[in-house]
């Protein structure tokens, strides 16, 4: 089974190739990164969903090469999950990879790359993976990455703290203004008193 | 000239720049007061630029007692703290908004400064050991930049190293190794590796620091000491007394200073702002990231320097630093009309270069 | 019986007392609701005495007096572990104040002769009272604890059913005798109220608080001296105690906010086993990594050749990837005479590694920003990469270990082998000559 699928995809490659080619663009499934890049003008790279920024091939940690017997039957049962829910495990995908095959199933995934646009429409709108208050159907829209907390459309970002933390920052507001108070009475004090020596 | 004389004219310059006997309670605070005109505001940028430095070294030392400068621990430990430790992000978030926030302060400051004359006699010390600070202040950003030991950080340190390199170019025979010589002192090996973080490290860490409060404990002395430089040509509507009512208004910016870096530093992760969304571990096996720019604060030198030959630009900011230095002497008789029309065009400059740098950069490389 | 008396007589008569009396006190004596103020005889001790008294007396009543009040509220706050010790925490600090003011107090009344002058047995009879009151008082609190928690459920209710006329003391009866005395205490200064200085606390006199202070000297030149530096005192002892306050204040808030957090930043990350695991497994993997960059980087030093492949493995489509003297990727191919073609993959765009396989142009592909090279020469044919990939200074050995043909980049190669003795071969990167480095 394992043996079949990677052998599958090494004659798909020649195919992958020529598209790359023709598309000016290269990487493991450009046409999403392409589609980003386009209409978010970020910088993307592959980590967005696999392991390693250079994509699956080659033989660095979390690319092809470097995988060992167990990772490679991961990566088999992974390519296998043509339907949504397999809880795939690929090591050379990342969590938000897994999160994409798992929600939509492969053979979808591999049909949007035609319409790469609608793939953030797709996923669950509620999954927020990195816990940062966008989901991770927005960052993906915005060209963020779903799995780092500090990474987003900064106010998007602003505003999802500032509903976390508002108790805090009212907090911090109170004591800066009951400090500077205070700060003022002690000072003018201070200078009271030293006025009045002076004077005497 | 003889020595006697020289040694009596140093004397005198010193005593007016340093009067010893103003160096009591009573004239350096009870007495001293600050003129109110409408470019008053200029009186607060060097104290909010203090207030910064401040917060830097508590937030400085409170990472320190995680951070590792080891090319394999590094970025572990950075990760660490913003996702580990409680209020970690909050403590490294709130020193990198304001590291950018006392650049900005310290800009302001500058100008400022020139704007309203506030180098002249009796000064110029001041003026220059502001220069002085500001120096360190961009080398700390430097320094602290790479100590992450992400891919960005590296690569970028790298191409900013590399610049020193380039100027062998213009050197002639035996000379043009020097600067590549200069640039592997600095990074301690042939390229950026353990030894240049072990270096940063210590810079940024201990050297630059104890430079700062050698160099800013004169600069502050020597304000107190003169008092506000005037800072317009007609005399100003009132004087308001230093203490306290000046310091308290200070302490008030201040206030709002700490109430809007608390909020950005809880709220708005200083990365967010970056264009790339990956902050891995350097790899020296791998490749170098897309569009890899310095700090925002280096900007106005940076794009110029993508943009012109290198000799313009070695040319051009040898004159700057020259002239920074010696403002107090060049502009000694420049009204201050000219003086805020320079800092103004200057101002205009680095607004222009650090938010538009990017467009005009592809605009006239028409990519 | 006498608890009957004792939790709802005592109460009822105290209260009925305390209205009427203080009524008829208001109405008819209206002056008299006063402390007798004795700042005029003695004002140092008074100063440390009355206003710690003050501040610690009213912190603690209030608190009492919220729980009582607003129970649900109080409920609520109490609700809140941190809360409840804060409360506590504040409770305790504000009675030893108050305690340690007070002591001040009596020391003031019973030892200075003026104020002896003016002492009456009632007074006496109440700051007795006060002090004991507020030691039972500490000394419930500390020995039940968390008092601010359970009092909501024992306490309130009892004096809430006093209140509505449907007196139950079922929830007091079992109190442990030192808090029976504090509430019995309670009832005491209650029905005293109408009779002693204590009334003055009916008469509060808020505009003291942004009125400036008043001072009362005798009318002479050498007076008026001293009562301006008096005034000039007074106005900055207030200023100074404002200060105090507004400091304290954000201290607290500040201690309620952050001192968690910056404590807990100091204590470390929350021992979670699956996220430290976690952790450790991250650091042991780059520890690794950075444990083969140097053992790559050992072996580039120390060893003249580097075994890239056997030959029989070399493609002419397909190349192998290994690591050269510059600890960047390089790339072998089986060229098309037969001898190998060795090249840096780092593409001298922006360092990708360019991908080994070759298209029908001979040609390899860096897969970041689409850069062409041909792998013959090295050049760029397309794209943004504007410099040819490095040529990397080869080797064929035999098995005996003898280099047959060696390649340096520039050169044609040197040496020459049959077909058998190549097929027999390995492939070696050689360290480039120390003037090419």
């Amino acid at each position: 089974m394992n043996r079949q699928s990677v052998m599958s995809i090494s004659t798909i490659r020649p195919v992958i190739a020529a598209f790359l080619i023709s598309a000016g663009i290269a990487s493991a499934y450009p046409e999403f990164q392409q589609h980003i890049v386009k209409s978010t003008g970020r910088t993307v790279n592959c980590a967005m969903c696999h392991t390693h920024s250079d994509g699956p091939e080659g033989a660095a940690p979390g690319q092809i090469g470097k995988l060992t017997q167990a990772e490679l039957s991961e990566l088999g049962r992974a390519r296998a999950c043509f339907n949504p829910g397999g809880k795939p495990n690929s090591p050379i995908l990342n969590g938000f990879g897994n999160h994409i095959i798992d929600a939509i199933g492969k053979t979808r995934f591999l049909e949007l790359k035609r319409d790469p646009a609608s793939l953030s429409g797709l996923l669950p709108q509620e999954s927020d993976l990195d816990h940062d208050g966008i989901p991770n159907a927005v960052e993906l829209a915005t060209g963020t990455h779903p799995l780092i907390k500090s990474d987003g459309r900064p106010w998007l970002l602003f505003k999802a703290n500032v509903a976390q933390n508002w108790g805090q920052i009212l907090l911090m507001l109170g004591a800066t203004v009951f400090g500077l108070m205070g700060l003022k009475h002690l000072l003018t004090g201070f200078a009271i008193a030293t006025h009045d020596e002076e004077e005497h | 000239m003889n020595l006697k004389e020289l040694l009596n004219r140093s004397g005198t310059y010193l005593a007016e720049r340093l009067p010893v006997e103003k160096m009591n309670y009573a004239s350096m605070v009870k007495k001293k007061e600050v003129p109110v005109h409408r470019l008053s505001w200029g009186y607060y940028m060097g104290g909010l630029a203090l207030f910064f430095f401040m917060v830097q070294i508590v937030t400085g030392l409170m990472l320190l007692f995680y951070y590792q400068p080891t090319v394999s621990e590094a970025h572990a430990s950075v990760e660490y703290i913003t996702e580990h430790v409680p209020a970690g992000g909050l403590v490294r978030n709130i020193h990198s908004w304001a590291s950018s926030l006392m650049i900005a302060s310290v800009l302001v400051h500058l100008l400022t400064c020139f704007a309203m004359k506030a180098y002249a006699k009796p000064r110029e010390l001041t003026w220059v050991t502001g220069v002085l600070l500001l120096g360190i202040t961009f080398a700390l950003g430097f320094t602290g930049y790479l100590l992450p030991w992400h891919q960005i950080a590296v690569n970028a340190t790298k191409i900013g190293l590399e610049t020193i390199e380039k100027v062998g170019d213009y050197l002639p025979g035996a000379m043009s190794d020097w600067p590549r010589q200069i640039k592997e002192i600095i990074q301690g090996e042939a390229s950026v590796g353990q030894a240049t973080l072990s270096r940063f490290f210590a810079l940024h860490v201990i050297i630059l620091p104890l430079a700062i409060f050698g160099v800013l404990g004169f600069h502050l002395l020597s304000v107190q000491l003169h008092g506000m430089s005037k800072g317009i040509d007609e005399n100003p509507r009132r004087q308001e007394k230093f203490f306290p009512t000046f310091f308290l208004k200070d302490l008030r910016v201040w206030g709002v200073a700490f109430m809007v870096l608390f909020v950005l530093g809880l709220c708005l992760p200083f990365e967010s702002l970056f264009p790339y969304p990956l902050f891995e571990p350097f790899d020296p096996k791998g490749s170098t990231p897309d569009g890899i720019k310095p700090e925002w604060y280096f900007f106005w030198i940076y794009y110029p320097l993508e943009l012109l030959p290198l000799w313009v630009i070695l040319l051009g900011s040898a004159i700057l630093g020259g002239v920074l230095l010696a403002t107090p002497w060049i502009f000694k008789n420049t009204s201050r009309k000219t003086l805020r029309i320079i800092a103004i065009a200057a101002g205009v400059y680095l607004v222009v270069m650090t938010v538009w740098g990017d467009a005009i950069y592809h605009l006239l490389k028409g990519q | 019986m006498i608890d009957l008396f004792l939790y709802i007589g005592l109460p009822y008569i105290a209260i009925i007392v305390a209205i009427i009396g203080c009524y008829r006190r208001a109405k008819y004596s209206k002056y008299s609701m006063t402390t007798r103020s004795s700042q005029f005889l003695e004002d140092k001790q008074l100063l440390w005495g009355s206003t710690p008294w003050h501040i610690g007396v009213i912190v603690v009543l209030l608190g009492h007096l919220i729980a009582f009040l607003l129970p649900q509220v109080w409920a609520a706050i109490v609700s809140v572990p941190w809360a409840v010790f804060v409360i506590e925490t504040v409770g305790v600090a504000a009675s030893i104040l108050a305690l340690a003011g007070l002591g001040t107090l009596i020391y003031r009344r019973v030892t200075s002769a003026r104020i002896q002058a003016v002492t009456t047995t009632a007074d006496l009879l109440v700051v007795a009272l006060l002090f004991a009151q507020i030691v039972l008082g500490v000394l419930s609190a500390t020995h039940f604890r968390y008092g601010a928690s359970w009092s909501t459920g024992t306490v309130v209710p009892y004096l809430w059913s006093l209140l509505t006329l449907q007196p139950d003391m079922t929830y007091v009866t079992g109190f442990p005798m030192l808090f029976k005395l504090h509430l019995i205490g309670a009832w005491l200064f209650i029905l005293l109220l109408p009779f002693t200085r204590l009334m003055h606390i009916l008469a509060v006199p808020f505009q003291y608080i942004w009125r400036r202070p008043q001072i009362v000297i005798w009318n002479t030149a050498r007076r008026r001296q001293q009562a301006v530096a008096a005034t000039v005192a007074a106005d900055s002892r207030r200023e100074f105690l404002k200060g105090a306050v507004g400091v304290t204040g954000a201290t607290g808030l500040l201690a309620i906010g952050v001192s968690n957090k910056a404590l807990n930043y100091f204590k470390g990350a929350a021992a979670d086993p699956e996220a430290e695991s976690a952790l450790l497994e991250k650091k042991l993997r780059r520890l690794e990594l950075t444990a083969e960059e140097r053992k790559y980087e050992l072996e580039r030093q120390r060893s003249s050749m580097i075994l890239v492949a056997p030959y029989k493995d070399l493609d002419p489509l397909k190349g192998k990837y290994f690591i050269d003297y510059k600890m960047a990727p390089g790339l072998a191919f089986r060229g098309k005479d037969g001898l190998p073609v060795v090249i840096s993959a780092k593409c001298t765009h922006l360092g990708c590694t360019v991908s080994s396989t070759l298209d029908e142009n001979g040609r390899v592909m860096c897969p970041c920003h689409v850069s062409f090279f041909n792998i013959f020469t090295g050049q760029p044919e397309g794209g943004p990469a504007k410099d040819p990939l490095r040529k990397i200074d080869w080797a064929l050995v035999d098995p005996t270990g003898k280099a047959l043909i060696t390649g340096v980049a520039g050169n044609k190669p040197e040496g020459t082998a049959t077909p058998e003795e190549l097929a027999a071969c390995s492939l070696f990167i050689t360290k480039p000559a120390p003037a090419a480095v």
